[in-house]
């Protein structure tokens, strides 16, 4: 079974992601800061995480590149409610980049299909 | 000389006091009854043109032909009849043809019993007074006239009234008197000049009417050239087209080159010395003399005038030209004070219309950057907005798919329709405020209009028929927000998709007119169609629900902030048009 981590600031947020993936099978994990999320990866290691940008701590994007000099081989995929930051170059570290929508198929299929392609490998 | 003519009769008789008068200053004569030469002085002699005073004496005056030319005759008939005879500034020639102006006198000479015995003549020679006289004269004329022209040009600024002023001048029997005068200005970039005005009478049965009727009014030149300005169109066809459309070089060495080039005013006759250029010009003019002058300001040359007597055929004298010269002096300074007058309105006006253009992109400026923080206002909201609907959405997704739910699949499936409704009108907001960001510059419309519809036929669902996109000729440039705009016409683009799908053949269009350019999109059908297209379109501008109305609403409102408009035209008669309407951007000279 997958472990996920779900960074995200909004409390709804976090419960919704959560209680969507683990029906869909996975470990689920919520932090709602990046202090938080780095130090709980130190204990534990994750297949993939959901990562909101707009952190009150600390900037999504700076924390996607601490994860990645970290954690080079977990999936990131990046969630957020706007869209503008994908002409952003370093967003370009994530493997994902899905904009919160009611619909959340897109992130469910986003996610699927990294974690499929890693057990393919 | 009324006292000398006493003195001497009184004391006539006596020789020694006769010969104290052969060296006096006036001429001194007498004669007999039968005009035989009894005394004359050396003024005399001299005035008359004898060789010698002594030798004439006993001579007969009558044989004298100078004093016949003199006038003498009839003085010598009045005074011996007793009465005495004066003549003033008489004109004449002496017996060697010399011209004299004389003063004279002459009286009774009587006898011891009082009986009239002969004449006494006194001659005064006032040649050289009178020629000074006659200069002042002639100077103070000239000046008057240069005063009155001067007055009358002061108050004039405009170019054409000016020069017909000047030839007005020229040709006035009050002014300087030719028949006919002849403007012509350099065109300073070809080096050639130009016939630009004549004034003159273009025969002689023209010249007596109009100069008859021109003595009868008795006008002074400054009521004159008055009269002018309140003629509307004065010119003269006939003479005008003498000169129309005439070009002379500077390069040649015809009069008129000469004193433009040289600066300097030419009396020009005909004759068989005369160069081949001069005389191409008499001949065009139909003229034997003309008087040619440079109009000449600060050293830059403006042109030139030319006047003839052609219809009087009174010879042109060299100091006729030379006032002339004076006269084109003057011009000049009005004729450049006209250009600069000219040049001053011009300025005055593009200075006008630079404030205004300014004044209308400042009011652009501001209003694009209320649309800017427009843009980021409505971006905080929107994202702020985006997290609740998310969980909403999600939320009863998730209950939509789980189990135990059968009771209120309806309502959760309302919920989750809103939701993506709302994500919807979010995303407009977004598209807009992200184009918010992007700063103004000058775009070229076409090509934007041509961007929009290839990005709006890659969005087209395959079975509508895609609306054709007609790109005016010209160029044509706005000023504002590329990505703002865009948005906005997709928006327009979008609407006639969404609302009209099927219903007639839409087509888009761009244009300018009227300092406005112009994106349309008609539509074509029949009357029923037209007619249903018409209600839909006036529902979608007058309503107030619905997602499309909100994207119009914005698309409105960027449209309106980049100083445009836009709507729906066409009344019962015509094709229902939507259209937007932005002002045209002309370069750096429209900011």
């Amino acid at each position: 079974m997958p472990d996920i981590l779900i960074v995200d600031d909004e409390n709804h947020v976090r419960k919704l992601y959560s209680a969507f993936l683990s029906r869909e099978g996975y470990h689920i994990d919520t932090v709602a800061g990046g202090e938080e999320a780095l130090a709980l990866m130190k204990q534990k290691k994750f297949d993939l995480i959901v990562l909101d940008i707009e952190l009150e701590d600390i900037s999504g994007l700076d924390l996607l590149k601490q994860i990645r000099a970290e954690h080079p081989d977990v999936f990131i995929v990046l969630n957020s409610a706007y869209s503008v930051y994908m002409s952003d170059f370093h967003t370009w570290l994530a493997d994902g980049y899905i904009v919160k929508s009611s619909d959340i198929k897109p992130l469910k299929d986003k996610i699927e299909s990294l974690l499929v392609t890693h057990e393919e490998k | 000389m009324v006292e000398v003519a006493d003195s001497l009769s009184m004391r006539i008789g006596e020789t020694s006091l006769r010969s104290s008068f052969d060296n006096h200053p006036l001429g001194i004569f007498i004669v007999d009854n039968e005009g035989r030469i009894k005394y004359l002085n050396d003024e005399a002699s001299r005035i008359i043109g004898l060789d010698s005073a002594k030798e004439s004496i006993g001579h007969l005056i009558y044989d004298v032909d100078a004093v016949m030319n003199c006038g003498l005759d009839r003085a010598f008939q009045t005074v011996l009849g007793g009465r005495t005879y004066h003549l003033n500034e008489h004109r004449c020639s002496n017996c060697r043809g010399h011209y004299a102006v004389l003063n004279i006198f002459c009286s009774p000479y009587r006898n011891e019993s009082n009986e009239i015995s002969g004449i006494l003549g006194i001659l005064q020679d006032v040649t050289d007074s009178f020629k000074r006289k006659s200069e002042l004269e002639e100077a103070i004329y000239e000046l008057s006239v240069m005063g009155q022209v001067s007055e009358a040009l002061s108050s004039a600024v405009a170019h054409d009234e000016i020069l017909q002023m000047i030839l007005t001048a020229v040709t006035a029997s009050q002014g300087l008197g030719f028949n006919r005068a002849f403007l012509f200005l350099l065109d300073q970039k070809e080096g050639r000049l130009k016939g630009e005005t004549a004034v003159g009478p273009g025969s002689p049965q023209e010249a007596g009417e109009i100069w008859n009727r021109l003595a009868s009014q008795q006008k002074t030149l400054i009521e004159l050239l008055n009269d002018y300005r309140e003629r509307e169109n004065n010119s003269n066809n006939t003479i005008g087209s003498l000169i129309s459309g005439w070009e002379i070089t500077l390069n040649d060495t015809c009069a008129f080159s000469r004193a433009v080039n040289e600066g300097i005013g030419i009396n020009v006759f005909a004759g068989p010395t005369i160069d081949p250029g001069t005389e191409a010009i008499l001949q065009r003019l139909k003229t034997q003399n003309l008087a040619v002058a440079p109009i000449i300001s600060n050293g830059r040359r403006l042109g030139l005038i030319a006047a003839d007597n052609q219809i009087t055929g009174k010879v042109i004298r060299d100091a006729d030209v030379k006032l002339l010269q004076t006269f084109a002096n003057h011009t000049a300074v009005a004729i450049e004070r006209s250009q600069l007058h000219d040049d001053l309105v011009e300025y005055a006006a593009c200075l006008e219309e630079k404030n205004r253009q300014i004044a209308e992109s400042q009011d652009q400026m501001i209003r694009i950057e209320k649309m800017s923080v427009i843009g980021e206002l409505t971006s905080s909201i929107a994202h702020e907005l985006r997290n609740p609907l998310t969980v909403i959405g999600g939320f009863a997704n998730l209950m939509l798919t789980s189990e135990g739910h059968d009771g209120n699949s309806e309502y959760l499936n309302i919920i989750l329709s809103e939701a993506k409704r709302a994500e919807q009108v979010l995303n407009q907001v977004l598209d807009f405020s992200r184009a918010s960001r992007t700063k103004t510059r000058a775009i070229d419309f076409n090509q934007l209009t041509t961007q929009t519809y290839e990005l709006f036929l890659a969005r087209l669902k395959h079975n509508i028929k895609p609306p054709q996109l007609q790109i005016a000729g010209s160029n044509l440039e706005v000023w504002g927000n590329p990505d703002q705009l865009q948005h906005a016409l997709f928006q327009y683009m979008n609407l006639t998709v969404e609302e009209l799908t099927g219903e007639c053949k839409v087509s888009f269009s761009t244009s300018k007119d009227n300092g406005l350019v112009r994106f349309a999109i008609s539509f074509q059908g029949s009357d029923a169609v037209l007619a249903k297209v018409k209600k839909t379109l006036q529902q979608i501008f007058g309503s107030s629900t619905g997602t499309q109305k909100l994207s119009i609403i914005v698309a409105g409102e960027t449209i309106k902030y980049h100083g445009g408009g836009f709507g729906l035209a066409g009344d019962s008669n015509k094709r229902p048009e939507i259209y937007i309407e932005l002002p045209e951007y002309r370069g750096e000279n429209n900011a």
